[in-house]
């Protein structure tokens, strides 16, 4: 007897008290809690412990409920509703393959519909912690040559828009930042932080949790060094402690910076969208005035803008307004500016992140996957309807009245919704949990998922309804004064036309939904073959930005010369170098520069080529080939004259096939103006994903560039020792406070840029194969009633000659062409439904013909197969059925 | 009252000192759903009587006070009527005998 069973079975008592009247309940509920606890207690001492006495408890607190209802109907007028239930529960129970195949359609239905109405209500309509939340814009730079969307801002565009445009009641930006943060006996690690100037947090309307904002002498320059620390860094490293703000922390190298405020929880704004893992800026601080450096800088820059529209303005005016300003820059700085506009993008939709292009098209299918399992329960409780009229005759016979029947039908499926419907938020529940766990990277905020109250009312509602008109159906028919004959015969008309109907349309519903998951998977075969440029296997990268000690360019050579050094003597060590901007790296920090051969006009569109600094042996930790010249050589250092490698796309858009290598070029980037010789071709790397071409590149020797930030490299023989970890450790043995801000392997990286996509493929998926099911259990139903339907002329057939094989082909038949006309319904919704896609896609066209024709095929197929059981059943019809 | 087959056999076991519910359903065998709405009918024709055992018992045994039922004379007078026509199971009076006087209020 184990306590957890008496807990249950009181349990059970407490809730069945509530049927027996109010006045009798606390006598009735203290007789059978005495009668357990007595129970209880006597196994106890007898030590008499089993699963059959907890049964054998259980059972007997369950058959309270016949008690219950007993009282119930001596003491009120509902006496029959309580009799429909108690019917009802020994209806169902008697059938439980129909009882829980029904509770499972309602279950899926319900349950999907609700997490994914409830994924689009979070994005879409939660309440964000900023003030009007639907009039604050996100302002990103686009590139009009390249197709570039949603890149960070350059500050010299973000300062001309914010001085020109009229939209905008407040703008302002942000700009990244790191601290270091160095605590004994810890990994050193960093934070992130943002710097903002001084409308941003108007822009957004809120105010400190605790605290104050800045005031505006601290965006002056020379101003004392003042922080405000997010909710969650305040939670967890300074013990949420009110008494912190006021007083100094130290930061990066013991830096004293005055705390003013914490900002309120769930601040997550998805700034500077990298690949990083924080979503939320932990540290802010005023950005204190604007460089004249900055105001240069057009091309490329890390700085977002944000800024709340004028009440009134509507995006698309803004957008206008911008792109009217994009214009007048392009005709100024004509170098720079001549493919770049603003693109304005709703903070919502950015928050929504990759789900943004995917959410029409989930919504599409939630409801269609709602519709199906509404169909399908209908489908289900008509045939059953239809197998009791045997049933309701007899009663009707017996002297029931036409309401009375209907009310009892009118229960079940009652009981049945809210079972269903019990379930199905369960279910929800339980998947938003999930998506909350395995969120894609760049959605904010889905881990505190609520589920949305209306859309669960909204789907319980609609499959309540189909079971309700779908239960009550066939009593209302046979209630009709001829339907006495079913009596003797036991025939029905109507029900089967209208399930059938419901059938096609649930093969058209599930074909579009397979569709749109077979052109997903196809894209994601298709981009997993791409070839980066690079081999991917036993590749560690560790992204590392040079902290403020080793301050100039001389040092950072040494020290990184140093670390190399280091992980070239590890065993199992095949290469080891260093790259600035690397290929699928956590931290976006590709440069641009100008290219210009000497003597010629301006080549390949705008002249800007992707910038990128390497040392060591870079090329061979990726395997990227060698076209033609030489790599860079350690002879290839500051004091030596410039040279450069070029991408094999940069050859071919600046050379138009001739061979570069030996050409002088004069190259421009961040401020600085060198002659170079180019010294060889190399292959052409991916840097973004692999969906993205890959762009025209230069690379400089790493001695030569001045960079700050540099990645290690550093490939492996296939079973070598060495692991991320052991790299780290040859960081910190040179200098161990430097941060690392990223340490994976490249398969890792590739993979992360996938996640969106694989996320997509695997929830569309899930629901094109749960509606191919419904719909599948739906041939199976229609065609098993319809064989029921029809024993006598199956005997008859027999009796007359007919071979197993007539039969089956007969039953296969029907099938088929339900099949068939639900396919052909299903492409004609499909051929528009899948354009929804199109963003999606790689590689496959929206209408791709194989795509159709294939999942066409499988359904026809498995169609089949779902006839074919019942089939089975038709043929063991002897002649003798007929008779009887 | 329908004279059915269970109902003679609650009736016997009453008669047999078994007093509580559970006891009932341990000596006769049937389930809880049967047996607690047979002893409402009975207690509702007034064949048998119910009270609540004294709470000094319950309180000793560290748990709420049980209620007892006893058959009423009527309720005998029916018995001896079921008993000639069903036949019950000597079971059930072997272990009544062995039951100890119900302590009751």
């Amino acid at each position: 007897m184990s306590p957890l069973a008496l807990r249950f079975a009181l349990w059970v008592i407490r809730t069945i008290a509530l049927v027996v009247p109010a006045a009798r309940r606390i006598a009735w509920r203290n007789e059978w809690e005495a009668e357990l606890n007595h129970h209880a207690a006597s196994l106890r001492r007898r030590r008499h412990r089993s699963w059959s006495t907890d049964m054998d408890l259980i059972s007997r607190a369950l058959g309270s409920f016949p008690d219950a209802a007993w009282i119930r109907r001596q003491f009120t007028l509902d006496a029959e509703f309580v009799h429909d239930v108690a019917y009802t529960t020994r209806a169902l129970a008697k059938s439980p393959a129909f009882t829980a195949i029904t509770l499972l359609v309602f279950a899926v239905g319900i349950g999907a519909a609700i997490a994914i109405v409830s994924v689009a209500d979070t994005l879409f309509m939660r309440p964000l912690p900023v003030t009007d939340p639907n009039r604050v814009m996100t302002i990103w730079q686009q590139n009009r040559a390249s197709g570039a969307e949603r890149l960070d801002v350059a500050p010299g565009n973000a300062l001309d828009w914010l001085s020109r445009t009229h939209s905008f009641q407040a703008l302002a930006i942000a700009e990244p930042f790191t601290f270091n943060l160095n605590v004994a006996g810890r990994d050193p690690d960093y934070l992130t932080s943002a710097r903002v100037s001084e409308q941003f947090f108007s822009v957004l309307g809120i105010s400190a949790l605790h605290g104050r904002l800045f005031a505006a002498e601290e965006y002056r320059r020379g101003a004392p060094r003042v922080v405000i620390l997010s909710h969650g860094l305040w939670s967890s490293r300074f013990g949420a402690d009110q008494a912190l703000i006021g007083t100094t922390v130290r930061l990066d190298a013991g830096d004293p910076y005055t705390v003013v405020g914490v900002m309120p929880t769930g601040l997550e704004l998805r700034l500077f969208d990298d690949r990083a893992r924080r979503a939320e800026i932990q540290i802010w601080m005023p950005k204190p005035g604007f460089d004249e450096v900055e105001s240069g800088l057009r091309v490329y820059g890390a700085w977002n803008v944000l800024g709340r529209l004028r009440p009134g303005v509507s995006v698309a005016e803004a957008q206008a307004d911008l792109d009217v300003i994009s214009g007048q820059l392009a005709r100024e700085y004509p170098k720079t500016n001549g493919s770049i506009a603003a693109q304005v993008i709703p903070l919502r939709t950015h928050l929504a992140g990759g789900l943004r292009d995917l959410l029409p098209f989930l919504l599409g299918a939630a409801a269609i996957l709602l519709i199906v399992s509404g169909a399908n329960v209908a489908s289900l409780l008509l045939a059953r309807g239809a197998t009791r009229h045997r049933e309701f005759a007899v009663r009707q016979a017996l002297g029931a009245s036409r309401l009375r029947l209907v009310r009892q039908m009118l229960v079940e499926s009652l009981s049945l919704a809210i079972a269903g419907g019990t379930l199905g938020l369960l279910l929800a529940r339980g998947l938003l949990d999930v998506l909350g766990r395995f969120r894609p990277l760049d959605i904010a905020l889905i881990d505190r998922m609520p589920m949305d109250a209306r859309s669960a009312v909204l789907a319980c509602g609609v499959t309540a309804i189909a079971a309700l008109l779908a239960g009550v159906m066939p009593a209302m028919q046979l209630s009709r004064p001829e339907a006495v004959t079913a009596l003797r015969e036991g025939r029905t008309g109507s029900p089967r036309a209208v399930g059938r109907v419901l059938v096609i349309l649930e093969i058209a519903a599930a074909l579009v939904l397979v569709v749109g998951a077979g052109l997903l998977v196809r894209s994601f075969m298709l981009i997993e073959r791409v070839d980066p440029g690079f081999k991917r296997d036993h590749v560690s990268v560790l992204q590392v930005f040079a902290s403020n000690r080793i301050d100039t360019p001389a040092k950072r050579i040494v020290f990184f010369e140093h670390v190399m050094e280091r992980m070239r003597t590890l065993p199992g060590v095949v290469a080891a170098g260093g790259v600035t901007a690397m290929p699928f790296g956590e931290a976006r920090v590709i440069a641009r520069g100008l290219l210009e051969i000497p003597g010629q006009p301006p080549q390949g569109g705008d002249g800007f080529v992707h910038t990128t600094a390497v040392s060591g042996d870079f090329f061979k930790a990726l395997d990227v080939p060698l076209v033609s010249g030489r790599l860079f050589e350690p002879s290839d250092s500051p004091a030596s004259r410039q040279v450069v490698l070029v991408s094999r796309r940069a050859a071919r858009q600046f050379w138009k096939g001739a061979d570069p290598v030996g050409s002088r070029v004069r190259f421009q980037f961040s401020g600085q103006a060198f002659d170079a010789e180019v010294v060889g071709v190399v292959g052409d790397l991916r840097h973004e994903a692999l969906d993205a071409p890959a762009a025209a590149e230069v690379f400089l020797p790493y001695a030569q560039s001045g960079f700050r930030a540099l990645t290690f490299v550093v490939r492996t023989a296939p079973d070598a020792p060495t692991d991320l970890r052991t790299l780290k450790e040859q960081i910190w043995a040179i200098d161990p406070v430097q941060t690392i801000f990223s340490a994976a392997t490249l398969e890792q990286l590739v993979a992360k840029t996938l996640s969106q996509r694989r996320f997509d493929l695997l929830v569309l998926t899930g629901f094109a194969l749960i509606t191919l099911l419904l719909a599948i259990a739906g041939v199976y139903g229609v065609i098993s009633f319809s064989i029921s339907q029809r024993v006598r002329e199956f005997g008859i057939r027999a009796a007359l000659g007919a071979t197993h094989g007539d039969i089956v082909r007969l039953v296969l038949a029907e099938g088929v062409k339900l099949a068939l006309y639900g396919i052909v319904l299903g492409i004609s919704l499909a051929l528009p439904a899948t354009r929804l896609l199109k963003t999606l896609l790689f590689g496959v066209s929206a209408t791709d013909p194989i795509t159709f024709l294939s999942v066409s095929a499988g359904v026809v197929v498995v169609g089949a197969v779902a006839c074919y059981i019942p089939a089975r059943r038709a043929i063991k019809i002897g002649p003798a059925e007929a008779l009887r | 009252m329908k004279l059915t087959y269970p109902t003679t056999l609650v009736l016997h076991a009453l008669a047999q000192g078994f007093r509580h519910g559970f006891d009932i359903l341990d000596v006769t065998g049937l389930p809880s759903g049967t047996v607690y709405p047979i002893l409402r009918r009975l207690e509702q024709e007034g064949l048998v009587s119910a009270d609540w055992e004294d709470v000094a018992i319950a309180r000793d045994e560290q748990r709420p006070p049980r209620r007892y039922y006893d058959v009423t004379p009527a309720g005998r007078l029916l018995l001896k009527t079921a008993l000639a026509r069903y036949e019950v199971p000597r079971s059930i009076a072997a272990r009544g005998r062995r039951l100890r006087p119900a302590r009751s209020s």
